[in-house]
This record gives C-alpha cells, sequence and structure tokens, in this order.
C-alpha cells in the first residue's frame, strides 16, 4: 500500500450512480475521499476522449458508473 | 476499451466500470471503498500515460 | 492479377456507355513504381487509363462518402466490407452504386520491397505470381506470396461480399491463417514489456495523419486531432500524445475496421498501425462474433443492445 493518496476521476451518470452518491452522502455514510467526481448526464455521454484525458493529465485510475 | 488499454501496457487497475441504481447507496460505498484499495496497491510512479514536459536536449 | 485489367475497362466503359454511372472509381499507375492512383473515371478515354494489379492496396471506399449521383467503383474483398459499413453508416445508399467486384489474391508491400534494396527500384512487373524488380544495374524476381502485405497474407476474405458484376473468377478463401497471432503474442506479454512494446512501435510516428486520411472509416467533418476546446490531444510527438492518438483512432475503428491495412500501407514511417485495430477486431470477433462489413443487414454490436452482451468487466 502506498503512503500517497490516489486520485480517481469518476464519471457517474446523473441519474445513477450521482443519485447514490448523493443518498451517500444524505445518509452520512463514510467513504474514501480519493473520488473526484464529473457528473456526466448518462453515460452514453461517456466517450474514451474522457478517459484518455483523464489519465493524460495526472489521474491515478478511472471510474465510469452508470 | 479496457481490453486495448491493458494491451498496450496500462495496468488494469487503473480502469473501472461499475452499474449502480440511485437507490444503491451502500452499494456505492462499497465499490468506492474497494477501487480505492484496489488503486492504492497500483504503483504510484507508474503513471506511464500522464504526459511530462519535453525533454530539451 | 493484371489479367482483370481489361475485363475491369470493358466493364467500366459498357457502365458508363450505358448510363448506369457518372463515373467509376479505380486505379491508374502512379509516377513511381508500385503507387497506383486512385482513379475518378467519368469517360471512355479516362478508362483507358486504368488499371489492376498487385499495388492497388488503398481501399476505394474512402472515396465514396457522401458522394452524389451513381458511382461504379472496383471492390476487393476488403473495399467492398468497407463499402458494406458505408451503406449502414448511411453514407452512400446502395442504389447508387454499382460495384464492380474483383476477387482478390493479395497486395504486395512496399514496404518490404524497398527494404530489400538500397537502389532506388525504377520499374516493378507483375507476372502471376512472380515479381519482378528493377532498377539500374540490378534485377530480381521474387515469388508474390514472399511480399504480401501483412494484412493480405492473413486475409479470410478476399472475395467481395456484395457486388453487381465480377471481373474474375471468385478465388479460394485461405482457411488455415492465425488472422491474430501477432495480437497473441502481445498478449502474452506483462504490462510493462506491452508498454515498452508499444512505445518502440510508435516511436517514429511524426503525425502525419496519413493513416486517418488513407482510412476509409475516418470521415468526421472534424477529427478530434483537430479540435482545439476542448483539446483532447496534444499537436506535438511527445509519446503520450502519440499514444492518445492512436489508440483514440483505433477505437474509433472498433467493430467497423476490415483490416484492409491501407493504414500500414500508407505510413511514411512503416509503423504497424494495424497492432490496435487488430486487438479490437479480435475483441469483437471473440465477445460479439463479429466481423465488419459482411452483411448489409445486422447492425454493428457496438451499436445495438442484446440482453447477453458480455459485461464482466462491470461490477
Amino acid at each position: 500500500m502506498s503512503e500517497t493518496e490516489p486520485k480517481i476521476l469518476s464519471f457517474l451518470c446523473s441519474w445513477c450512480s450521482y443519485g447514490a452518491a448523493d443518498l451517500a452522502g444524505v445518509s452520512r455514510m463514510e467513504y474514501p475521499p480519493n473520488i473526484r467526481v464529473i457528473r456526466i448526464p448518462c453515460t452514453g455521454r461517456m466517450s474514451p476522449k474522457f478517459i484518455l484525458a483523464g489519465l493524460r493529465q495526472g489521474a491515478d485510475a478511472v471510474w465510469v458508473s452508470g | 476499451m479496457k481490453n486495448l488499454l491493458e494491451h498496450t501496457g496500462i495496468e488494469p487497475g487503473r480502469l473501472h466500470f461499475s452499474w449502480i441504481s440511485s437507490a444503491e447507496s451502500t452499494k456505492f460505498v462499497d465499490v468506492v471503498t474497494k477501487i480505492t484499495d484496489e488503486v492504492k496497491t497500483l504503483d504510484p510512479a507508474n503513471k506511464k500515460y500522464v504526459k511530462t514536459e519535453p525533454k530539451v536536449d | 492479377m493484371t489479367d482483370y485489367t481489361d475485363k475491369i475497362k470493358e466493364i467500366a466503359k459498357r457502365v458508363l456507355a450505358e448510363g448506369k454511372v457518372d463515373m467509376v472509381i479505380g486505379f491508374r499507375a502512379g509516377t513511381v513504381p508500385m503507387m497506383n492512383q486512385p482513379h475518378y473515371a467519368a469517360s471512355a478515354e479516362a478508362v483507358e487509363e486504368m488499371i489492376w494489379d498487385s499495388n492497388c492496396g488503398l481501399n476505394l471506399a474512402n472515396y465514396l462518402t457522401d458522394k452524389k449521383g451513381k458511382i461504379g467503383i472496383i471492390a476487393k474483398g476488403c473495399d467492398s466490407r468497407n463499402i458494406v459499413t458505408h451503406v449502414i453508416e448511411n453514407k452512400i445508399k446502395r442504389d447508387q452504386l454499382y460495384i464492380i467486384g474483383v476477387p482478390c489474391t493479395g497486395m504486395i508491400d512496399h514496404h518490404k520491397i524497398n527494404a530489400m534494396f538500397d537502389k532506388e527500384i525504377l520499374k516493378v512487373e507483375e507476372s502471376g505470381d512472380q515479381i519482378t524488380i528493377s532498377g539500374s544495374g540490378f534485377s530480381e524476381t521474387v515469388s508474390k506470396q514472399d511480399l504480401l502485405a501483412e494484412n493480405c497474407a492473413v486475409c479470410t476474405h478476399r472475395n467481395p461480399v456484395e457486388y453487381d458484376e465480377l471481373a474474375g473468377e471468385l478465388v479460394d478463401e485461405q482457411a488455415d491463417v492465425d488472422q491474430y497471432a501477432s495480437v497473441s503474442k502481445v498478449e502474452a506479454m506483462t504490462a510493462d514489456e506491452k508498454w515498452d512494446y508499444f512505445d518502440d512501435l510508435l516511436s517514429t510516428c511524426i503525425r502525419c495523419y496519413a493513416c486517418r486520411n488513407a482510412c476509409p472509416l475516418c470521415y468526421c467533418p472534424t477529427c478530434f486531432v483537430d479540435e482545439s476546446r476542448p483539446q483532447w490531444v496534444g499537436k506535438s510527438q511527445d509519446p503520450t500524445d502519440v499514444r492518445t492518438f492512436h489508440l483514440l483512432r483505433a477505437y474509433h475503428c472498433a467493430g467497423r475496421c476490415t483490416d484492409c491495412g491501407a493504414c500500414e500501407r500508407v505510413c511514411p514511417m512503416g509503423i504497424k498501425i494495424r497492432e490496435f485495430t487488430k486487438k479490437l477486431n479480435k475483441d469483437c470477433k471473440e465477445l460479439y462474433g463479429w466481423e465488419a462489413g459482411l452483411s448489409l443487414d445486422q447492425r454493428p454490436p457496438l451499436d445495438t443492445f442484446k440482453a447477453d452482451d458480455p459485461e464482466e468487466f462491470i461490477k
């Protein structure tokens, strides 16, 4: 396990995972602070460009969730 | 998507996909924790894809 | 394959005279050996310039995008599959086309031939399955089989899949070739070895985009490499940018690439660009049982949904 905290670039669907994240927040659940959320209108909006651009600019990992 | 990235030598743990419904906050917390743990096991120095300043000779 | 030339000319003249088409797209000899040019023939005189030999490796489907009027086109196996892809993607209508099918026995690789000699090659002649390469002070005859472009050597669709008329007898398809040998080799490597392999592969790329321009699939009005707001990929020869370009280009071809080899043929640096698209072709075949451009009635896997689509990668 590394010392540094990784940055995970997250693309969350507005209607699914983003809602889940919201609910998790409202419910005062705890989860690691490593994710950086980008809300997308639908995972259909996802493009390989986004993933490569994220990795190129220094994200440790990319997570796409619908 | 994932297959070709791995094919060209990016570790599989650097790209994740999941399905979470807006009612599944527990699954959301679960998945975030799992992914974070997995990414932490990767070598942070191994971020090959990051664009670096060009070398000047 | 040189004997197709007369038959092609005859058909082209006939369809032009009958008014079935406004022009016929084919090849004419280039100004240097092994570099045949695409040729639009709209008159009987222009048809006379047409030729057909083992240097017609460019994909003519590339010249059909959004064309108006009736067009005759000469199609090898791979061209015909790309024409099918074009029709499926609404880039041209099937009834605009008169397809002159050419059963193909493979095209020769000019990179290979140029690498064989130090001197300038002045003439490349073909007779049957023998190729004679000559220049000032040298001449050598080689079997065509040894000079085949890599994609042709492992091609399993030599006969056109869609045509209105044939310019020759159908040829036997190659059965016992391993299409994905090079992919399997890379798959066996570790992540670091793979990274180094592709670093080495792409190290000579000069970002001329010849591969994109020759590709019949690359017809976006604005290519992602030319977009500047946002800029998805840098324009330099930085290794990351080069790799981003090649990866994204490959993704755009996923489930559409017919492995015609046009990208490799036109690469001035001789980069094996097919290594990327081939991996995606292999995935498409393994995951969806799909090979591009074989039927006008089937939708490609990436624009349809089936309940049994593979989803192991999703948590």
